[in-house]
């Protein structure tokens, strides 16, 4: 049986009475790819935050690499890239090695100095992204881009099973989004790390993801294969007014050849 | 007095080493508080314990023991309506603020004759540096210490993303609980040197001026630590030589000086490069 990496079972998440999500139950398995998409406002964020552990849940359980998210303590195994991490304060004095060195940081080594074998994942991370040759440089001098390359190598020091990337590539050119784009199709296929983004790009999920879901205070999933056609249910969160055009190619969908 | 004599004086040899003790604990946690926009808590903590200096000489029992009880239960109190959110942090701080000058100006008012001993303790005062006062800076000095040290990572991932941090497996409440308590310690080390009015000045002048200078957090810390160490010993050195010039408004002259300084340095190399390209 495949190994399930989030299990979340009819979770009800509400803010101050006002229902976000309702009864959204997912299983994300070893491998996968999925991409969360939904109107602003849907509770995309907040599904994260539910599967992290960040917001009381209402109802429901979720668990994560088969524990109760309430028990689980292996933070190591997941990397997270938030949505406005970019935006830190431009006065904060930090090297980007600095920054990628934080990734370091779990639950099983607080209170430890940096080993080798730590400033080693940090130099793998930050080869991987391309900011190696920039690690002495203060975050602040480098364009948004970059930066958000970062917080990625930050994310990939522990080599985690499960990369949580919360609308991380919002923001970036289309040529940052392709690198992006196969940055992740590499990892992929390294190391099979399992991927959950959420993501307003429908084009770059529908490429690059295996399952799909739309959330819209409810969730409704999609496995994605070769001519996948989530029309009704995109319609159902964004409006029935949108036309969405699907192709069946799995390459680099940003940028057009 | 010249120098070489004053060194030969026991209260100026106490002076010297709790003043550096004052220094590195505060420039230290100066940089996690400025970056952390939370510079209000420093003099918060330090208005608290103005309140519990106020108790101990009022009960006449050792004023710096009462002022690291009330600190450490203050800060407890601000982490507590924090963490409940019962007001903001800013209000939680204010209410300590008023709590501990309120507290403070009650207990002067009722206790007939300490109205002077309060004042050395507001201000600072070397000439009353005793051995208690010494060996408890030290060994608060190595807690403080000791903490930084262990937790410097945890504590910058706390500082620069704090959802990052509780991600990552950081009992956030747990080190920021911690955290409000060295500062606690280090708010009473620094009292009897600058006094608890100015201590704030000295938690904040040495960060803001490793700021200007340092492109990483390390250097940031380490330059903030000769700042503070360099104000410091100068404000020492100066009411040495000079005996009417009080020694806490000495150092925090001598801190904005060394700020200003470090502006006119920044200016001088330039602003901020602009972004680099990378493939």
């Amino acid at each position: 049986m495949e190994e399930k990496v989030i299990e979340a079972k009819d979770i009800v998440v509400k803010y101050d009475g006002i229902t976000v999500l309702d009864g959204v139950s997912l299983d994300v398995l070893k491998g996968d790819f999925l991409g969360i998409v939904g109107p602003n406002g849907g509770g995309k964020t907040t599904l994260l935050n539910a599967l992290l552990g960040n917001v009381k849940l209402s109802h429901g359980e979720v668990r994560l690499f088969g524990t109760d998210l309430n028990k689980f303590k292996e933070h190591h195994r997941i990397g997270y890239v938030a949505q406005h991490a970019i935006q830190f304060d431009p006065l904060f004095p930090a090297t980007v090695e600095e920054i990628v060195r934080l990734g370091c940081i779990s639950r099983n080594n607080l209170g430890r100095w940096i080993t080798a074998a730590d400033k080693e994942a940090v130099k793998e991370a930050m080869d991987a992204v391309g900011i190696y040759e920039v690690r002495r440089r203060k975050i602040s001098e480098l364009s948004g881009g970059q930066k958000q390359r970062i917080f990625i190598a930050k994310a990939l020091v522990k080599r985690p099973e499960l990369l949580i990337l919360d609308e991380a590539a919002s923001g970036l050119d289309v040529s940052i989004q392709d690198r992006f784009v196969n940055l992740l199709r590499q990892l992929r296929e390294k190391t099979g790390v399992t991927i959950v983004t959420v993501s307003h790009d429908l084009s770059s999920v529908m490429c690059q993801a295996n399952k799909l879901a739309i959330v819209n205070r409810k969730l409704e999933m999609t496995e994605i294969t070769p001519g996948t056609d989530p029309t009704k249910s995109l319609r159902d969160a964004y409006g029935e007014h949108f036309t969405f055009v699907f192709h069946n190619h799995r390459d680099n969908c940003i940028i057009p050849r | 007095m010249d120098l070489i004599t004053a060194f030969g004086y026991t209260f100026f040899q106490r002076a010297f080493i709790g003043g550096l003790c004052a220094a590195v604990l505060c420039s230290l946690l100066g940089v996690f508080i400025v970056l952390r926009r939370s510079a209000l808590i420093g003099e918060g903590v330090a208005h608290l314990s103005f309140g519990g200096i106020a108790l101990g000489l009022f009960l006449s029992i050792y004023p710096l023991d009462t002022a690291l009880i009330i600190s450490l239960l203050g800060t407890l109190g601000i982490s507590y309506m924090q963490r409940k959110r019962i007001v903001y942090s800013e209000m939680a701080i204010g209410i300590m603020i008023s709590f501990g000058l309120g507290l403070g100006a009650v207990l002067a008012s009722l206790g007939n004759g300490f109205n002077v001993d309060l004042f050395d303790y507001l201000f600072g005062s070397i000439l009353t540096i005793s051995a208690d006062d010494l060996s408890l800076s030290v060994a608060l000095s190595l807690v403080v210490i000791v903490f930084i040290l262990l937790f410097f990572k945890e504590l910058m991932h706390l500082t620069f993303d704090e959802q990052g941090a509780r991600l990552s497996g950081v009992p956030v409440f747990i080190l920021d609980l911690a955290f409000n308590i060295v500062l606690a310690f280090t708010v009473v080390v620094s009292i009897k040197i600058v006094g608890s009015l100015l201590v704030s000045a000295l938690l904040i002048l040495p960060a803001s001026s490793a700021m200007q200078l340092s492109k990483s957090f390390r250097g940031t810390v380490a330059i903030s630590l000769v700042v503070g160490i360099i104000a410091v010993v100068l404000g020492l050195v100066a009411s040495a030589l000079y005996e009417r010039l009080a020694t806490g408004g000495a150092i925090v002259l001598i801190s904005i000086g060394l700020f200003l300084l470090c502006v006119l340095l920044k200016k001088i190399m330039g602003s901020e490069p602009r972004p680099v390209t990378i493939s």
